[in-house]
C-alpha cells in the first residue's frame, strides 16, 4: 500500500476518532481499509514503462507537452507526476478509439511541425521553442488550424484532469480536505490562495 | 448490529413480509418491528453492511483506477444504462444494477432510463436526499385540472406521519412558512454562501413570490439523541454520499431504519431473494406469502406471512403485482380496476440557466455542502394564461470556479498553472424540476415473451413527456434566465434539453391510490382495494408527481400504512 493510501486513511481515521471515538473508528476502517487502491501507479522510469496507446517516442513528446502546459514551480509539474503515463492509461480505458487516435495524431503533428520549423524533434527543441510551438497550437495560429486547436484543448483537458487529480495536484498545488467536518458558507480568501482540490470531483 | 437475522429457507408464518429494503421497505420493516410484528424483509440483491461494504468511501481520486471515471469495457458490459445516472462513478458503481442481468424494453419510438439499485438498502444508499413535504396544493392538483384521479388524502391525514419520519431520519432545513411547501421538523439548515445570501435578498425584492431557500435534506447538521442512538453522527460535508457514509451523516436504510428494526429482535432478512410473484388464496381472498427465485442459484422457495408490504420500488412493485396472476386476477393481482401499470410518471429535469456573480472575491466556501438551494414551485395555483398545467421548482446554488472550468482558457506554463491554482469567479445556476402529468397512456407492462434470467417477464415501458412537460421546460429556462439577469448576473446562458423520462429517478404511479376501487389500485391507506392484507407503499402509489422529490412522502405513507395495517391486524379485519 502506498504512502498516499495510508495518509488519506489516516486523515479519515483522525476525523472519525474525533467524532465517534478511536476504537469505533478503527473497527470501522477494517472493512474498507482493506480495499487496496488499484489505482494507476506512477511510473518513475519512462524507459521501462509499458504503454497502451502511445509509442515510447510519442510518450516522450507527451511528457514534454505536459511539462510545458503545467510546469514545475514551487510544486511539481505535470511531467514530474507522470501525467503523460496517466493519460496513456486513461485514454486506453475510458476513451473511444477515435479519441485515442486523435491524441496520437496530434503528437505526431507536433513532432512534424518541429521538424518543419526547426529541423529537430520536438523533444530536442529548447523550452522556449516548445513553448512557442504549443502556444501557436493552443491559439490555432499559423501553421495550425482550428481543428488542431480543438484537439489540443482536449489534450490540455486530459493533462489538467491528470494533474489536478494526482496527489500532488490535488493536495499540494491545491488544497485537499478529505473530511471537512462541516460546511461553512464563507471563509476568507485572498488572491494567490490555492483553491480546493477536493471539490468538483464526481463520487 | 447482529448478523444472525439473515435467513434463507423458512417455513415460519411471519406477521409481516416486506418486499424491498430501500427507503420504503426500511421504514415498513422498522415500524412493523417496533409495533411487535415478526417481520421478514425480502431483498433481491446482496447484503451491503453499513460501513464495511462502502468500498469506495473516502478514496481520493489518485487512488482510484481511473481517477473517478469508470473503465469503458466495464460500462459497455454492465452499466450502459446505469452510467447515465449523475451519481454513477468509480466509488459508487457497485451500488448500481448490472444492466446485462436486468434487461427491459421500451416501446418503439419511446425511451426510458431505468436506474437500478438491487442490494440491501436499495436506492436509499444512492438517493440525493432532498426531502420535502407535499402541500394541499399538490394533493388538490389532479382534482382541479382533471388529469389523473383525486388523491384520497390531504395534508391533515399525513402531516403527523411526516413529523414521525422526519424526527427519526433527520431533515435539515429552514422554517420558511410557505403555503406551497409545508415546514418539516427541522434540524438546523446548512449555511448559504455570501453570493447566495445576496441573491436570496435580491429575489425577495424582485420576485417576492419566488423565495430562494436552503435545500431541505436528510443530513444530520446537528444530530439529536435519537440519531446518536442509531449510531449516526454529524454530517462531515464530504458530499461523497453515494459511496456510502460511515458517519451515518445521511439517512439510508443501513444508517437509520435497519438498526432501529434490528434492535427490536423482530427482524429477519432474506437477501438474494428475487420475488417472482405473490401467493394468493382465492378462498380467503388473502395474500399468503411470496414466491422467490434465488438471486444466485435460481432455485425456488416461498415465504409466508399474514400481511404483505410491497416496497420494491415503483416499477419493481408493479412488476411483481403484474406477474402474480390467478383465475380471479388474470391481469395481475389487485388489478380489478385495470389501471395497474398506468399513469407512470417521473420528474422532468430538462432546463436550466446559469451565470456569473460579480464580487465576493475575498471569500470562498469551506467543505462540500451536500445540498443546493431551491426556489419552490411558484406556479402552485392554476392559471389559464400559461401554456402548460402544473409547475416546477428551480434548484441551484453558487460556487467559485475551479480548475474544471478555468482549464478551458487559452494559455500554457507558469501563468496558466497559477490561474488554475486559484479560485475563479462565483457562478450561480438554477435548474428546473418539473411536474409530469399523470396520463393513462404512459405505462409499463410485462413483455409477452421476453424474460430475465430468473424467469420473470421483462418490463416494457411506453412512456414519454408530452407537450405539457416540454412547454414547461421552455418556460423554466426563460424564467430562470430572466431571474438571473434581473439579479445582475452576467454571462447568463439558459438551455432546454430533451432527456427521456427515468433519469430524475423519481418513477411514480402505476398502482395509484384512490377512493374508488374501480379506478385505483390502493385505498387511502395504501391498502389494496381488492385484497385487504396487501399494501403497496412506495412511489407506485402516487396519484400525481407533484414537483417535490418524493422520498420523504414514501416514508410518511409507509409509516402511516403500517400503523393502519397493524390496527387492522389486531382487530382481525385482515
Amino acid at each position: 500500500m502506498s504512502n498516499d493510501v495510508q495518509k488519506s486513511k489516516r486523515y479519515f481515521l483522525k476525523g472519525l476518532s474525533t467524532i465517534i471515538g478511536g476504537v469505533a473508528a478503527s473497527s470501522l476502517l477494517r472493512g474498507n481499509g482493506l480495499a487496496v487502491a488499484m489505482a494507476y501507479s506512477t511510473n518513475t522510469n519512462d524507459k521501462t514503462a509499458i504503454t497502451k496507446v502511445f509509442s515510447k517516442s510519442q510518450l516522450a513528446i507527451l511528457k514534454q507537452v505536459c511539462a510545458i502546459v503545467i510546469p514545475k514551480t514551487e510544486t511539481l509539474g505535470a511531467a514530474e507526476v507522470d501525467t503523460h503515463g496517466f493519460i496513456d492509461n486513461q485514454l486506453f480505458h475510458c476513451f473511444s478509439k477515435s479519441a485515442q487516435q486523435k491524441a496520437v495524431s496530434l503528437l505526431t503533428l507536433i513532432d512534424k511541425q518541429a521538424q518543419q520549423s526547426h529541423s529537430s524533434t520536438f523533444v530536442a527543441l529548447s523550452d522556449e521553442q516548445q513553448f512557442q510551438l504549443l502556444t501557436a497550437l493552443d491559439l490555432g495560429k499559423i501553421p495550425f488550424g482550428q481543428t488542431q486547436r480543438t484537439d489540443f484543448k482536449k489534450l490540455k483537458k486530459l493533462i489538467c484532469f491528470g494533474y489536478y487529480t494526482s496527489e500532488v495536484g490535488a493536495s499540494q498545488e491545491l488544497r485537499y480536505v478529505a473530511v471537512p467536518g462541516g460546511y461553512k458558507g464563507s471563509i476568507p480568501y485572498k488572491s494567490g490562495d490555492a483553491a480546493w482540490g477536493s471539490k468538483g470531483l464526481s463520487y | 448490529m447482529s448478523e444472525n437475522y439473515y435467513i434463507n429457507e423458512s417455513t415460519e408464518i411471519y406477521d409481516a413480509i416486506v418486499i424491498g429494503s430501500g427507503i420504503s421497505g426500511g421504514w415498513a420493516a422498522k415500524d412493523l418491528c417496533e409495533k411487535g410484528q415478526k417481520t421478514l424483509m425480502i431483498e433481491r440483491g446482496r447484503v451491503v453492511e453499513h460501513r464495511k461494504d462502502y468500498i469506495g468511501e473516502n478514496t481520493p481520486p489518485w487512488q482510484q483506477d481511473y481517477r473517478t471515471k469508470v473503465d469503458n469495457l466495464l460500462v459497455e458490459e454492465k452499466y450502459k444504462i446505469q452510467q447515465q445516472c449523475y451519481a454513477f462513478a468509480d466509488a459508487t458503481k457497485h451500488f448500481f444494477g448490472n444492466d446485462k442481468d436486468l434487461p427491459y424494453t421500451t416501446k418503439s419510438g419511446t425511451d426510458f432510463s431505468w436506474i437500478r439499485a438491487n442490494q440491501l438498502g436499495g436506492k436509499s444508499l444512492l438517493w440525493h436526499r432532498q426531502s420535502y413535504r407535499l402541500s394541499d396544493y399538490d394533493f388538490n392538483a389532479n382534482k382541479l385540472d382533471g388529469y389523473g384521479n383525486d388523491w384520497p388524502i390531504r395534508t391533515k391525514d399525513i402531516e403527523n406521519w411526516y413529523s414521525h419520519v422526519e424526527r427519526h431520519a433527520g431533515i435539515s432545513g429552514t422554517n420558511d412558512n410557505l403555503p406551497n411547501l409545508p415546514n418539516s421538523e427541522f434540524l438546523p439548515p446548512f449555511e448559504m454562501s455570501s453570493p447566495e445570501k445576496m441573491l436570496k435578498a435580491k429575489f425577495a425584492e424582485l420576485f417576492p413570490e419566488r423565495p430562494l431557500i436552503m435545500g431541505r435534506t436528510a443530513h444530520l447538521t446537528q444530530p439529536t439523541k435519537l440519531h446518536l442512538e442509531q449510531g449516526r453522527v454529524q454530517c462531515q460535508a464530504r458530499n461523497e454520499c453515494q459511496a456510502g457514509c460511515s458517519f451515518g451523516g445521511y439517512f439510508s436504510t443501513q444508517s437509520s431504519t435497519l438498526p432501529a428494526a434490528a434492535k427490536t429482535g423482530n427482524l429477519h432478512i432474506a437477501p438474494n431473494s428475487v420475488v417472482h410473484s405473490l401467493i394468493y388464496d382465492e378462498q380467503s381472498n388473502r395474500v399468503k406469502g411470496v414466491r422467490v427465485i434465488d438471486n444466485n442459484d435460481l432455485s425456488e422457495r416461498e415465504y409466508f406471512a399474514r400481511v404483505v408490504f410491497v416496497c420494491a420500488s415503483t416499477i419493481g412493485s408493479t412488476q411483481i403485482l403484474m406477474n402474480s396472476k390467478s383465475n380471479k386476477f388474470p391481469n395481475g393481482i389487485a388489478n380489478s380496476s385495470g389501471v395497474l401499470g398506468h399513469y407512470l410518471m417521473d420528474h422532468n429535469y430538462n432546463a436550466g440557466a446559469s451565470g456569473t456573480v460579480a464580487g465576493f472575491e475575498d471569500e470562498i466556501d469551506y467543505g462540500r455542502r451536500p445540498t443546493g438551494l431551491i426556489i419552490p414551485n411558484f406556479y402552485y395555483q392554476p392559471d389559464g394564461k400559461r401554456n402548460f398545467l402544473r409547475g416546477y421548482a428551480l434548484a441551484g446554488g453558487a460556487s467559485r470556479e475551479g480548475w474544471q472550468s478555468l482549464q478551458h482558457q487559452d494559455g500554457l506554463g507558469i501563468d496558466y498553472k497559477n490561474k488554475l491554482k486559484q479560485a475563479g469567479k462565483w457562478k450561480f445556476g438554477l435548474y428546473a424540476q418539473g411536474e409530469m402529468l399523470p396520463r393513462f397512456e404512459n405505462q409499463m407492462r410485462l413483455h409477452p415473451t421476453l424474460k430475465d434470467k430468473w424467469g420473470i417477464p421483462q418490463v416494457e415501458f411506453d412512456c414519454r413527456f408530452s407537450d405539457n412537460e416540454t412547454n414547461m421546460m421552455i418556460d423554466a429556462a426563460e424564467q430562470a434566465e430572466k431571474m438571473l439577469k434581473s439579479a445582475g448576473l452576467t454571462d447568463v446562458h439558459s438551455s432546454v434539453s430533451h432527456g427521456p423520462p427515468g433519469l430524475a429517478i423519481h418513477e411514480l404511479g402505476t398502482a395509484r391510490m384512490g377512493r374508488d376501487a374501480k379506478t385505483s389500485v390502493l385505498n387511502g391507506y395504501n391498502q389494496s382495494h381488492d385484497i385487504p392484507n396487501l399494501f403497496v407503499t412506495d412511489g407506485a402509489s402516487f396519484c400525481s408527481s407533484a414537483v417535490q422529490n418524493p422520498s420523504l412522502t414514501f416514508m410518511a405513507l409507509t409509516a402511516r400504512a403500517v400503523d393502519y395495517a397493524v390496527k387492522e391486524l389486531k382487530s382481525k379485519r385482515i
